[in-house]
């Protein structure tokens, strides 16, 4: 009986624990939809906030898309509240934050968004 | 040659950026030959700036010189999804002089109200200083095109046409059509007027 529920609630830990480890070991990109981002030069603050993320390797703006595109470093994670902290201390209007799992220069040549 | 170095050393009155992103410095500095503009700035929220401004007017008469501390606010962000408008205020405490008198205490109003989307530009600007001896009003009216929707990392270019008036000149009215680049941080004005008065800003973002 005991043995059971044991097994049981190890095979639950194993099941809930086993895709949280390998999304925090696998490096994630964060999709950021932007309004009022239509000049570059008013959009350097982005780059220049994010880059000293310690969780962030990469950024990019697509302006056509109006996105921002986020590397996270190996087992990093940048919060979605000082996602749209940021983009709003650079001035704009977050949207939509989406995390997937496509590589970032992947998501950075898509022309879709 | 004197005219080059006054350009080089002195913000464009239809270039301003008087508040940036939250950390940012922005340093601006250009104008005409008549009138020379020096302003830097740091932005200590995404909505407030603290700064320095220096100006001068150079006139057939006497020449006038502004130089003063300024308080720069976002009054207003409209942030759309295909465009960006701003309105903004700045009020400024410094001194001002003529040619040949001592300097007075004087103040300066600045009003500026822009839209922007990546292919179209239009921003109005106004500008006044005063003191007992000095009174002087920058106004300008910017309308600019973009011939190609630039990506972040690419050379943006705008071809604008301003109209500037500065009260107490003899022309009133400037037509200055200006060639407007700008890539990363860095942002060049280049423009002549009608009347064949170059035009020369530069801004940069640190």
């Amino acid at each position: 009986m005991y043995h059971n529920i044991l097994l049981s609630i190890l095979g639950a830990w194993l099941f809930l624990a086993g895709p949280a480890r390998a999304s925090n070991e696998r490096v994630m990109t964060v999709k950021t939809t932007v309004d009022g981002m239509v000049c570059s030069f008013c959009a350097q603050g982005l780059v220049t906030h994010f880059k000293k993320h310690p969780a962030v390797s990469n950024v990019h703006v697509d302006l056509t898309r109006k996105l921002v595109i986020l590397e996270e470093k190996k087992g990093a994670t940048i919060k979605d509240e000082e996602i749209t902290e940021f983009i709003k201390k650079s001035g704009f209007e977050p949207k939509k934050v989406e995390r997937v799992t496509d590589a970032f220069e992947k998501v950075k040549a898509d022309k879709k968004s | 040659m004197r005219s080059l170095c006054i350009l080089l050393l002195g913000a464009g009155a239809a270039a301003a950026h008087p508040v940036s992103f939250q950390e940012a410095w922005q340093l601006m500095l250009g104008g005409t030959e008549s009138v020379q503009n020096f302003e830097i700035y740091h932005s200590y929220t995404s909505k407030t700036a603290f700064g320095f401004h220096a100006m001068r007017f150079e006139d057939e008469g006497d020449d006038d010189y502004y130089t003063g501390l300024q308080h720069n606010w976002l009054l207003k962000r409209w942030n759309l999804p295909e465009a960006q408008a701003n309105v903004y205020l700045g009020l400024g405490a410094g001194m001002a002089k003529q040619d040949g008198d001592s300097a007075a205490p004087a103040g300066l109003g600045f009003f500026r109200a822009d839209y922007e989307t990546r292919r179209i530009y239009t921003a109005f600007e106004s500008k006044l200083i005063g003191s007992e001896d000095v009174s002087r009003g920058v106004t300008s009216l910017s309308f600019g095109v973009a011939p190609y929707k630039a990506e972040f990392e690419q050379l943006n270019t705008w071809i604008i046409l301003q109209l500037e008036h500065v009260s107490g000149m003899e022309d009133d009215l400037d037509v200055i059509p200006k060639l407007r680049f700008f890539k990363g941080p860095y942002f060049v004005e280049l423009g002549c007027s009608l009347d064949g008065e170059p035009l020369l800003n530069f801004m940069i973002h640190f």
